[in-house]
């Protein structure tokens, strides 16, 4: 309880020991950590997709469609603009699930390149290679007594913290119930969870629905910030980003991931950044891939975990020695 | 007449690359993400050794295929022969490795394209209409000399042999003496330099540069996964097949259109018969 | 009393041109433990699974009651109430030992998405979590609730196989080869087990190979070789039964 209350309270102040760049690189960080949360879900049935990035692609450019073509509110085209990515994912679900494990990876490559190569091919109404600009903005909020502007990177790193923190804890209540515990059955032994009734199908296209439509609302955040989406903003090396941070910080937790995206941001960030050497980001990236798969294959989280157990037994330790 | 020819020359490339691709995957049961990679770093030993130092074109091929080949071995070293328990962190890693080679090229050489000048500016004019530049004719030759000696290689001498059977079946392989772990590494040697050459004898017809790697892989997993993983007949029938669609279609029509037109014909297979059209072994 | 559970009509499956099972016919009654045998390769595992819907049959049918079931696909299968095992130790090792069981609740207590999304599931999962509890000590598994599955022993761990498909309630319990591996105290137990699940009511259809072992436990046991039937009768009657004796004398010898 104390940790969660800390926790709020240095998520509340981050922003405002940051420069106004900092304060933009924080907002996509929080966006992507709903990003690789949602990639997530969908690992615990045990496939891999090399599509995930697309699907976020696919919320933004219908959100930037809805408003901007069709008048939809903003609110509303991202709800509708995530909605779509859950749709579409669904769509593909049917020639996705005919594969498992390696070709599934393949194919979810191959589906997400199409869909990629269709916003570059069709210049109405995708906008072609440069995609879409002037997206509009979040509207602003007018109390009267306050106004909140959203372009303000502060207020709108706010608004996506509260929107990714009640998207945790739905993906966490779903983790933690009787569908994630099926979720994990399909993973380990999919005949066995057959043989006791589960359609596997179903529960595979339901985690790759349920992740897609929070990649896609996190992809409606983005386009709504960033005011512009264009094909290569999804390309597979955006993917391989994600894959790295999920890889690099586990997957068996939900917090796995999040500190991998976390780490490896501040690290591109502030170390990289800093130290100049902004072109060598892949290869830094890269390697970091290579090592962690080579020498900690079961990620950061398991550090974490081996933390924790052991302060625990340094604190039974005192408490013994104490007696 | 024309479109056949520019799709030989596509194929030939292309069939070099997705060939080395299906031995790597056959014989160590990983796929290589980074395979592109090793075709743009064949394209830019050229860059390095003929067009900065001049040195003779057939010379730094050779340097390119053997450069490359060790390439290989060493990624059969650091990545995929400590990962052979774990197909898909050896595909992970195999995606950091690209990263690592893609962003050393851009800092060793830039983002900007190369050019790289002919080594000969002769055209074979077969009739009005169809002309055949003798660089592309050189990359043909040349594909068609590489694949033939595999073949002779695969089919003739013991390694050969050996790389077959443990390609089909390792245990049997184990147990008639074959050391899998030389196979693995002369296969690695060999997938990686194919790929090498194919990079350095096309380096003269195309704009050299460190993202070359990205469609090359695109269409080399199209070739293997049409031609059916596992079969190296199949990876050559696919790409003259595929590259002669993908041609037509870029002719015709336009480039995306022919991309989007040949990843949809790699998930129609996938969805089908997920082992390929002329595939005979599945191994995942 | 005894109605016909399970009708299992001219069934057939080829594997290319090799006709693993050709033209089975045999009923199951309610409330019997019926088992299946025969030497290797006379096509009982392919029955086996034909009749648990992991393959199509190539001809025939499987009838539960007065419906058909062949060909349904395994979850359609055990939806109807034909549950089965599985050879070895196929369990979500990784899983507690609760946790196996509460997914083979799965059919009993349908997950809710909507009520997982809104965190109001707990009515749904007590009553499943009872449920499983129940069957663990049924099975003697109890001691073992928060356990991992894999690190049971074998003989535990074929237990819990069970478990998770008596989880389900099923009309009828399709079990393959369930002694195999097993010592003779595990043997015993597991004998103990199925005569309990008898006496319950269950009916229970074993695939067996080694005929000594369910001599005793069976009410009726039909006979393959070839992929056909060969004989069906009582214990006493298949065990003095010539052509039997022939069949397993003649391939491997392992009727004594």
């Amino acid at each position: 309880m104390a940790f969660i209350g800390l926790l709020t309270l240095v998520l509340i102040a981050l922003p405002h020991g940051l420069s106004y760049s900092q304060r933009e690189i924080l907002v996509v960080l929080t966006i992507n950590i709903l990003v690789v949360s949602s990639y997530r879900l969908l690992t615990l049935t045990g496939e891999w997709s090399l599509g995930h990035v697309v699907m976020m692609g696919v919320g933004a450019y219908a959100s930037a469609l809805y408003s901007k073509e069709w008048g939809v509110p903003v609110p509303i085209s991202m709800i509708i603009g995530a909605l779509t990515a859950g749709l579409v994912a669904w769509g593909l679900s049917f020639p996705l699930f005919r594969m498992k494990g390696f070709y599934f990876l393949i194919g979810s490559f191959a589906a997400g390149e199409i869909i990629r190569l269709l916003w570059k091919r069709f210049r109405d109404p995708f906008g072609g290679p440069k995609g879409i600009k002037r997206i509009d903005p979040f509207p602003d909020i007018d109390l009267g007594f306050i106004r909140i502007d959203f372009f303000d990177p502060v207020n709108y790193y706010y608004f996506t913290l509260i929107i990714v923190v009640l998207c945790l804890v739905i993906l966490w209540r779903i983790e933690k119930s009787l569908i994630g515990l099926t979720f994990h059955a399909v993973h380990w032994q999919d005949k066995l969870a057959e043989s006791a009734g589960v359609n596997v199908r179903d529960y595979r296209t339901l985690a790759l629905v349920i992740s897609s439509t929070f990649a896609g609302l996190a992809g409606t955040l983005l386009a709504h910030y960033i005011g512009t989406v264009n094909p290569n903003g999804f390309d597979i090396e955006q993917m391989v980003f994600v894959l790295t941070w999920a890889i690099v910080g586990g997957t068996t937790t939900l917090y796995g991931p999040i500190i991998g995206c976390i780490t490896l941001t501040a690290l591109n960030e502030i170390v990289l950044r800093e130290l100049g050497l902004e072109q060598g980001r892949p290869l830094i990236y890269g390697l970091i891939l290579i090592v962690s798969v080579l020498f900690m294959p079961k990620g950061l989280e398991d550090v974490v975990k081996r933390g924790v157990a052991w302060a625990q037994l340094q604190i039974v330790k005192e408490r013994t020695n104490g007696v | 007449m024309q479109t056949g020819l520019n799709a030989l020359f596509a194929a030939a490339y292309l069939s070099l690359v997705a060939v080395g691709l299906v031995l790597i995957f056959g014989v160590m049961g990983v796929i290589n993400f980074a395979h592109g990679e090793l075709f743009m770093l064949g394209a830019y030993v050229v860059v390095a050794l003929y067009t900065n130092l001049q040195m003779p074109f057939v010379l730094v091929v050779a340097i390119g295929l053997i450069f490359v080949g060790l390439v290989g071995i060493l990624m059969e070293f650091t990545m995929f022969h400590p990962l052979r328990d774990n197909p898909l962190g050896g595909l992970v890693a195999s995606i950091g490795f690209l990263m690592v080679i893609q962003a050393s090229i851009t800092i060793g050489f830039g983002v900007r394209m190369e050019h790289v000048p002919p080594v000969t500016q002769d055209v074979i004019i077969l009739s009005e209409k169809v002309r055949l530049p003798v660089q592309r004719l050189f990359v043909i030759l040349s594909a068609f000399v590489c694949l033939t000696a595999l073949w002779l290689f695969l089919k003739k001498t013991k390694f050969g042999w050996a790389l077959r059977a443990s390609a089909q079946d390792p245990e049997a392989a184990m147990l008639q003496g074959i050391s899998t772990r030389t196979v693995s590494i002369i296969a690695m040697f060999i997938g990686a330099a194919l790929a090498g050459v194919a990079g350095s004898v096309t380096a003269p017809v195309i704009s050299v540069s460190p993202v070359i790697g990205h469609s090359v892989i695109v269409s080399a997993f199209i070739v293997i996964i049409v031609g059916g993983i596992g079969s190296l007949e199949g990876a050559v029938l696919a790409s003259v097949t595929y590259a002669f669609i993908h041609t037509v279609i870029t002719t015709f029509i336009d480039g995306v259109i022919a991309d989007i037109v040949g990843l949809s014909l790699m998930l129609l297979v996938l969805i089908i018969k997920p082992t390929g059209m002329f595939g005979t072994q599945d191994r995942v | 009393m005894e109605s016909k559970i399970l009708k299992v009509n001219d069934l057939g499956k080829q594997f290319g041109g090799i006709k693993a099972v050709n033209g089975l016919s045999f009923v199951v009654k309610e409330g019997h433990i019926h088992g299946l045998i025969g030497p290797n390769g006379a096509g009982k595992t392919t029955t086996f699974n034909l009749i648990s819907g992991f393959y199509k049959p190539s001809q025939g049918s499987v009838r539960l009651f007065d419906e058909e079931i062949s060909g349904l696909g395994m979850y359609r299968v055990a939806r109807k109430g034909v549950i089965r095992t599985f050879q070895h130790s196929t369990l979500f090792a990784e899983m507690s030992v609760l946790e196996n069981v509460l997914v083979g609740t799965h059919m009993m207590f349908k997950p809710n998405f909507l009520a997982a999304l809104i965190g109001n599931e707990r009515a749904i999962r007590d009553q499943a979590i009872k449920r499983s509890r129940e069957v663990l000590e049924f099975f003697g598994l109890e001691s073992f609730t928060s356990n991992l599955a894999g690190e049971l022993s074998h003989g535990h761990q074929r237990t819990l196989g069970m478990a998770v498909a008596m989880a389900s309630n099923p009309k009828i319990l399709l079990l393959d080869e369930p002694f195999t591996g097993m010592n003779p105290e595990e043997t015993q137990s597991m004998m103990g087990l199925m005569a309990k699940l008898r006496d319950s009511g269950m009916t229970l259809l074993l695939v067996e190979h080694d005929m000594t072992a369910i001599m005793g436990l069976c009410d009726r046991i039909t006979v393959m070789n070839f992929g056909k039937l060969l004989t069906e009768g009582k214990p006493l009657e298949i065990r003095n039964h010539p052509d039997v004796i022939e069949a397993y004398l003649g391939t491997r010898n392992h009727a004594t």
